[in-house]
């Protein structure tokens, strides 16, 4: 932050690179900090002053009115900066948050549907949920501390060399330089955190493993044996975090000890010298007023550094999670492909022209190609061939996730493509929100329309909250063959003119195959480019150009002479 | 109070280490009690000093000037010792919750569990877990030590000076209620459900992670994102107005802690203008006063927060209560192969009916294969043989007992399961293979690495059967953990043998070769035998294809052998 410290570590750097928006509310955080710092000097030397004032002169009450009402005033100035402090610093680390996923949902958008595919969902959604959480604390308590940490001591030390040049030293001795005991609460703490961490991670794994093979554990009989098992592992982990805890709570035993004895000390030598048994140094100008004033201010000149190795868990636990986004934002940075090219303007709606297009997975053989192929607008395509064969890869080349090798790829894909993949997205929310998705002002009749052309017509008359029926994880689960229709109403509802499918009836009981069949059937008689990778007969009955892919090469194919390779269900 | 009842199991797992949690709150009170004597004594000693040095007065300097030192020395050492003692009950807490958990899940049937494996549960259940295991450092034990602390206080300036004692006890006792119970109060709303929008930002975030593809080419991207957007300015309102609130809880216990350090001051001055009280003692009240407030320190932000540790508390019970385990008597007969039969099984799974009347025999010895596309129930039909649910009408039966009757472990114990999912632990291989057969020896282990073709590989590592295999076995090809998997079954040496897509993932040249290994070592064994065809698996006496419809799924026999 203060731009002086260079960091060295990737994941540092990041953290720190974020600050970048939110300076008005670090500054804030800081500000007010160093207000509440100042407020509790004022407070306390008026408190000293008043106590000096009665107890040496004897003055009344009223005599020591102003100083009263400054120590009220002064509580009241340190409540509000404290409240300051912490709700700017609260600012910090929700911007931060707020901006970090932004930048990762972009990112994820960059990285497209092929190259997220090897990558575990709901592990990418932990990262940009919770490990997002956990860059909190560091922006909000953190960092404005580390520079509270720094100046309110600074500040005390003033105002006690000011009052008595000994008992000055008496603290700095206590706290020889504040940046060594800084990378000494640093060190300590660092260690600590590191060590819980890594031995909660390493805890939490192991049960984890354990509680997804439950099933496995059931069948050999080692449920019994695995709880006792859970509770051991723990166990070892306790035993073997204890003894890096032993050492690394040390180094904050000696911060409190340095801050305990040094309020000891600072309070006899101000007592002897009251007494006038010190006769060297300035011990003979003290009085009670600033013997009392330092001793105050003693406990308060540790108390920032004390906050801050308490908040060195947050730093932490922010490193740990930058780590992972910094790489998840690196991640095949150099492989993003540009956008897509720009539509050719002889090309009409609807129309897919492919020419020599090659394509391979990064550091693998080709998998397409090189193949040329012509779509013709409300063409119904079919293309067939074993798992594997590259199918999908030609319908994601056509859709624009990836981009060729070679060759051209030249398609309209503007206003957009419809798409109907084999897992169709059901998003939490209602029926009629899942469908709005690809058209944003589509009418509820409409909606009916689409739902009836995709065989969910009897389905949406028996649900009785209609086109309110909420969908997902809390919802009304639909079924597979149910999802598959809900994801060809889209298709009907877009006005998208180019449709691709891929394996439309995979994986459906016959009855809803049939259904899902109909439907496509009236896809197909409604005019629109159609192009589908498929195994089913039925499917490739209703294409008017079937393509089989052999060895990443297209040929063209009649129905006849393939319909047999596909086993028929008895 | 009702609103406590979800942590009221948790509270109990803590009661079994009471006299830990006891022991760490005497620390913590006596790391409180330090900075307190430490501040006050210290107040007391500078203003004696100064009164007698202005009079003349003999005052003896050692005594104070020992217990300054001392109560600087406890302070440190009663802190180390608090943080290292209660660091350690958390952990043994941590071990406790977890085997509980743990002991509630182990239970669960087949269907239960992989429910609870389709939810997000799993992700968040070690989550959830810490949250409880805290609960004591957190809630539990600063509250009443700070509550000791003022009290305690307020009684020893009440010897002093009555009225400052009570002037203690009138705000402070407010304010520890502010911040404690007022505070979870306040916050409870938005920290209870806060965990729930958390959820709901985590499933849109999958949601556009899955469906990237069509919301991209439908150009929809922009309207998900919207939904997202709403869940996140929701989630970031409420932990906004739970930051708010903790800070305002932080300023209103400054307020407090220091306007009554203020009253006792004051009331201290009166007392000592009317001669009541020595200056001396008046200061050591208020810097008491003072300090007493170190033990309220991190009240509001754990209490405002207290909603989320009582939700955390509610899902846990929710897994852990779900249903008692299946139970019945041990099962007598010898190792001899058993007859197995379906007699009318009705299965459904939801709404969706699997099974409507199914029956299928597999005499003694007999070897019988079912095929059938993924989905149409191979592996529904393999978990009723091991009980891993109950048909929900008709029977199945082993050696002629209707194995509903059976107890669950001493069913399994005699049968040999390979399921479709390799399911292999972070353990060592040699751990791993002997969950099927625990006194295996390692030339046993040995063997069955050369009966699946992984002893040549084996043999090349450098820690061999000592290796620890990855989290989930990842650090095997898929091929070599079914073949792990597939050893450990034949460890088990079981009089019934269930093969779920045995050779899936293996290369032809090696699926071929084990096909005939299995074929030997399955012998007189009585096995079923599931694959999505003929073709990938071992020879067969009888074959058997499943066909889905909407009646449930039959059974289609007897399929030529290929």
């Amino acid at each position: 932050m203060s731009g002086a410290r260079r960091p060295s570590n990737p994941s540092r750097a990041w953290l720190d690179r974020q600050t970048a928006t939110v300076r008005i509310w670090y500054r804030g955080a800081v500000g007010c900090g160093l207000a509440a710092g100042v407020a509790t000097l004022i407070q306390m030397g008026a408190l000293a002053w008043v106590v000096d004032r009665v107890v040496s002169d004897r003055a009344t009450l009223a005599q020591v009115a102003g100083g009263l009402a400054l120590i009220v005033a002064a509580i009241v100035v340190r409540a509000l900066a404290q409240w300051g402090q912490e709700s700017c610093g609260q600012e910090c680390g929700l911007r931060v948050r707020r901006q970090v996923r932004a930048r990762l949902l972009a990112r994820l958008h960059e990285l497209g549907p092929v190259r997220l595919a090897s990558r575990h969902s709901a592990g990418l959604a932990s990262q940009l949920v919770d490990q997002v959480e956990a860059l909190e604390g560091y922006y909000s308590r953190f960092l404005p501390q580390m520079v509270l940490a720094a100046a309110i001591p600074l500040i005390y030390l003033v105002v006690v060399f000011w009052l008595n040049w000994l008992a000055a030293i008496w603290l700095l001795i206590a706290a020889p330089l504040i940046p060594l005991f800084m990378a000494l609460i640093g060190m300590g703490a660092q260690r600590l955190n590191e060590a819980q961490f890594q031995a909660v991670t390493r805890l939490s794994g192991h049960f984890l493993d354990r509680v997804r093979g439950i099933a496995t554990l059931q069948l050999f009989g080692l449920g019994e044996r695995s709880i006792a098992e859970v509770g051991e592992v723990a166990h070892d982990y306790r035993r073997r975090s204890l003894k890096t805890l032993r050492v690394a709570f040390l180094s904050s035993a000696v911060l409190e000890f340095f801050a305990a004895v040094s309020v000891a000390v600072v309070a006899i030598y101000i007592g002897f010298g009251l007494l006038g048994y010190i006769d060297y140094g300035p011990a003979e100008q003290l009085d009670l007023f600033s013997g009392l004033f330092i001793l105050l201010l003693a406990p308060e000149f540790f108390q920032p550094l004390r906050t801050l190795s308490q908040h060195y868990h947050d730093r932490a636990s922010a490193l740990g999670a930058a780590e992972g986004l910094v790489e998840l934002l690196d991640a095949g940075a150099e492989t993003v492909q540009p956008a897509h090219e720009t539509p050719d303007s002889s090309l009409e709606t609807g129309e897919i022209r492919l020419a020599d297009v090659e394509l391979s997975h990064a550091g693998r053989e080709r998998i397409l190609g090189p193949l040329s192929l012509t779509v013709t607008p409300g063409e119904v395509v079919a293309l067939v061939g074993p798992s594997g064969s590259g199918k999908s890869s030609l319908l994601q080349l056509i859709a624009g996730f990836v981009a060729p090798d070679r060759g051209r790829v030249m398609v309209r894909r503007d206003p957009a493509i419809a798409w109907l993949d084999q897992r169709p997205l059901i998003i939490q929310g209602t029926l009629a929100e899942n469908l709005r998705l690809v058209a944003l002002d589509a009418d509820d009749a409409a909606l009916t329309r689409a739902l009836e052309q995709a065989g969910l017509g009897d389905w949406l008359a028996a649900a009785p909250a209609g086109l309110e029926t909420p969908l997902g994880e809390r919802g009304v689960g639909l079924s597979g063959g149910e999802g598959q229709r809900l994801a060809l109403a889209r298709i009907f509802l877009s006005p998208a003119p180019l449709v691709l499918l891929d394996e439309p009836t995979a994986a459906l009981d016959p009855e809803t195959e049939r259904r899902v069949i109909a439907g496509l059937a009236r896809l197909a008689a409604s005019g629109r480019t159609l192009v589908m990778a498929t195994h089913h007969p039925a499917v490739m009955a209703m294409a008017h150009t079937v393509y089989a892919i052999e060895n990443g090469q297209l040929k063209r194919t009649s129905r006849a002479e393939v319909a047999p390779r596909v086993e028929m269900e008895p | 109070m009702k609103a406590l009842s979800p942590l009221l199991p948790w509270l109990g797992v803590m009661k079994e280490r009471r006299g830990r949690l006891l022991l760490g709150g005497v620390l913590m009170l006596a790391t409180l009690a330090s900075a307190l004597g430490l501040l006050s004594l210290s107040g007391w000693f500078i203003t004696a000093t100064a009164v007698a040095a202005m009079t003349g007065a003999y005052l003896d300097v050692f005594a104070p000037g020992g217990g300054i030192r001392f109560f600087a020395v406890s302070r440190t050492v009663s802190r180390y010792l608090e943080r290292l003692y209660n660091h350690d009950t958390v952990l043994r807490l941590l071990a406790d919750l977890r085997s509980r958990v743990f002991r509630g899940l182990v239970v669960l049937d087949a269907r239960t569990l992989s429910r609870v494996r389709a939810s997000q549960w799993l992700n968040r259940l070690t989550a959830d877990i810490d949250t409880l295991d805290n609960l004591y450092l957190r809630l539990l034990a600063p509250p009443l030590v700070a509550l000791i602390g003022i009290v305690g206080f307020a009684l020893f300036a009440m010897a002093f000076l009555p009225s400052a004692g009570i002037a203690i006890l009138a705000l402070l006792l407010p304010l520890w209620l502010a911040v404690t119970l007022g505070c979870a109060w306040w916050g409870w709303r938005a920290s209870h459900r806060r965990v729930e929008r958390q959820e709901r930002l985590r499933v849109r975030t999958i949601e556009q992670i899955e469906g990237l593809a069509e919301l991209t080419a439908y150009g929809a991207l922009e309207t998900h994102r919207r939904h997202w957007r709403r869940e996140e300015r929701i989630l970031l309102d409420d932990q906004r107005r739970l930051g708010r609130r903790t800070a305002a809880g932080n300023a209103l216990m400054t307020l407090g802690v220091q306007s009554t350090t203020l009253l006792v001051l004051m009331l201290g001055l009166l007392a000592f203008q009317q001669g009541a009280v020595s200056g001396p003692v008046m200061v050591m009240l208020a810097l008491g006063t003072l300090a007493v407030s170190e033990g309220l320190g991190n009240l509001p932000m754990a209490f405002v927060q207290f909603g989320a540790t009582q939700r955390s508390a509610e899902r846990l019970n929710e897994q852990t209560a779900l249903r008692p385990a299946l139970v019945g008597e041990p099962l007598t007969t010898g190792g001899a192969a058993p007859a197995l039969a379906y007699l009318e099984v009705d299965v459904r799974h939801g709404e969706r009916r699997v099974f409507v009347d199914l029956t299928l025999t597999l005499a003694a010895g007999e070897r019988v294969a079912i095929v059938g596309t993924s989905g149409s129930g191979k592996s529904t039909l393999a978990q009723l043989a091991v009980r891993a649910f109950d048909p929900d009408a008709g029977s199945v039966t082993f050696e002629g007992h209707d194995i509903a009757t059976i107890d669950p472990d001493s069913l399994r114990a005699r049968i040999g399961y390979l399921t479709q999912r390799s399911e292999l632990f972070h353990d060592t291989l040699a751990a791993n293979l002997r969950m099927g057969a625990p006194e295996a020896s390692d030339e046993r282990l040995w063997w069955a690495l050369e009966q699946v073709e992984l002893r040549a590989w084996a043999e090349t590592l450098p820690q061999g059967l000592e290796t620890w295999i990855g989290e989930q076995g990842r650090q095997l090809s898929g091929g070599q953990a079914r073949r792990v998997a597939l050893a450990r079954v034949m460890l088990r040496d079981s009089p019934l043998v269930i093969l779920d897509e045995p050779l899936s993932g293996l290369d032809s040249g090696t699926a071929e070769r084990l096909k005939a290994t299995l074929d030997d070592w399955l012998g007189e064994r009585t096995a079923l035998l599931l694959g999505h065809d003929e073709a990938a698996l071992p020879r067969c006496d009888r074959y058997w294809r499943l066909v889905p419809g909407a009646e449930g799924t039959r059974l289609e026999g007897d399929v030529s052998h290929p």
